[in-house]
């Protein structure tokens, strides 16, 4: 029996277009290879059906597979985000990032202040007081 | 033995002769990667009768046949640039002829009626024919277009996955291993798929083959 039915399948070699036909196949083929040679030009589709062309054969198979990319995305994102709370980052630079000058303190008896600028006024002059005077310098000690 | 080595001689004098004349596949695809549209059209000619061969006997309708055979060639064409050549040119369009017909076939889910090519009068000089037709065959009184119906009905009620090996190997000869490249599987299962799909169709032809 499968002798048979390969013999009466070999028949079927005997199935064949009228030569016109196929004359007429082939010019529209090369047409379409000439117009195609102008404008090389590729859409998403098509690199798509070309790379990966069981996604479309079977597309069951290509929505699941963006599923499995999906649920993979959001679990790589919820890790992150975790992640990202649970840590705290230093960051140190070497740029001077205040224009005023570091505060170098010195000590009076037990208290330490820091050191201020030359011009800056801490009191106001007390103009027309004659009862404030001058009693003495407090120098810096070292 | 003088005239087996002749005869070798002049069987490899032809074929020396015949690869002067006749670029390589790999020549011709080369130049076709640089754009040379008239190597491509050798490359044509050569697989157009094969791929044509294969579209049409897995649509049995040679409309979306000579449709299915252009979109194979021009999508060909637009991929040869990222053809590495790690398989043969061969392999290559035909794993698209197969992705192109069975896509074709999943957009048009509806069954297409048969529109068939005629058989060849040489048909009729075959032994095969011949034996098939003679006294004491149940197919005897079938007329040939009778005969090209039912084949055709039988091919269609295979799966697309049964009929391809069918096509490739029992009608085009193509062997099993180059079958399994072609159809990305394993040789076991184009062995098994075509066991299946031959099972079938001697269901479908059972009033004919006894």
């Amino acid at each position: 029996m499968d002798l048979l039915l390969r013999r009466l399948l070999h028949l079927k070699r005997y199935e064949t277009p009228s030569l016109e036909r196929i004359t007429k196949n082939k010019h529209n083929i090369m047409r379409r290879v000439r117009d195609a040679s102008h404008k090389s030009r590729w859409t998403l589709a098509d690199l798509l059906e070309l790379n990966i062309p069981w996604f479309f054969a079977e597309p069951r198979y290509g929505i699941a597979a963006l599923f499995i990319v999906f649920a993979g995305l959001q679990f790589l994102g919820i890790n992150s985000q975790k992640t990202e709370q649970n840590k705290v980052d230093f960051y140190i630079s070497n740029r001077n990032l205040a224009a005023i000058e570091s505060p170098v303190t010195f000590s009076t008896n037990h208290i330490s202040y820091p050191k201020l600028p030359d011009n800056l006024q801490l009191f106001p002059y007390q103009q027309g007081n004659d009862q404030v005077k001058f009693v003495e310098r407090v120098e810096e000690k070292k | 033995m003088l005239r087996i080595m002749v005869i070798d001689i002049n069987l490899n004098a032809e074929k020396v002769s015949k690869e002067e004349v006749e670029p390589s596949d790999r020549e011709l695809v080369l130049q076709s990667q640089k754009g040379d549209v008239q190597a491509f059209e050798q490359l044509v000619e050569r697989y157009h009768r094969k791929i044509y061969g294969l579209t049409y006997n897995m649509t049995s309708n040679r409309e979306d046949a000579e449709d299915l055979t252009q979109d194979v060639f021009v999508k060909a064409f637009e991929a040869l640039p990222r053809f590495k050549g790690k398989s043969s040119f061969y392999t290559w369009i035909y794993r698209i002829a197969v992705n192109k017909t069975i896509n074709y076939r999943k957009k048009r889910n509806r069954k297409r009626a048969l529109s068939l090519d005629q058989f060849d009068q040489e048909i009729k000089t075959d032994d095969v024919y011949h034996d098939l037709t003679s006294k004491g065959s149940p197919l005897r009184n079938l007329s040939l277009s009778e005969l090209q119906i039912k084949l055709n009905e039988a091919l269609q009620s295979l799966s697309e996955n049964h009929r391809i090996v069918v096509v490739m190997h029992d009608m085009q000869g193509i062997p099993h291993e180059k079958i399994a490249k072609v159809v990305g599987a394993s040789v076991g299962t184009v062995r098994s798929r075509l066991f299946y799909a031959r099972r079938q169709m001697q269901a479908e032809l059972s009033e004919f083959i006894k």
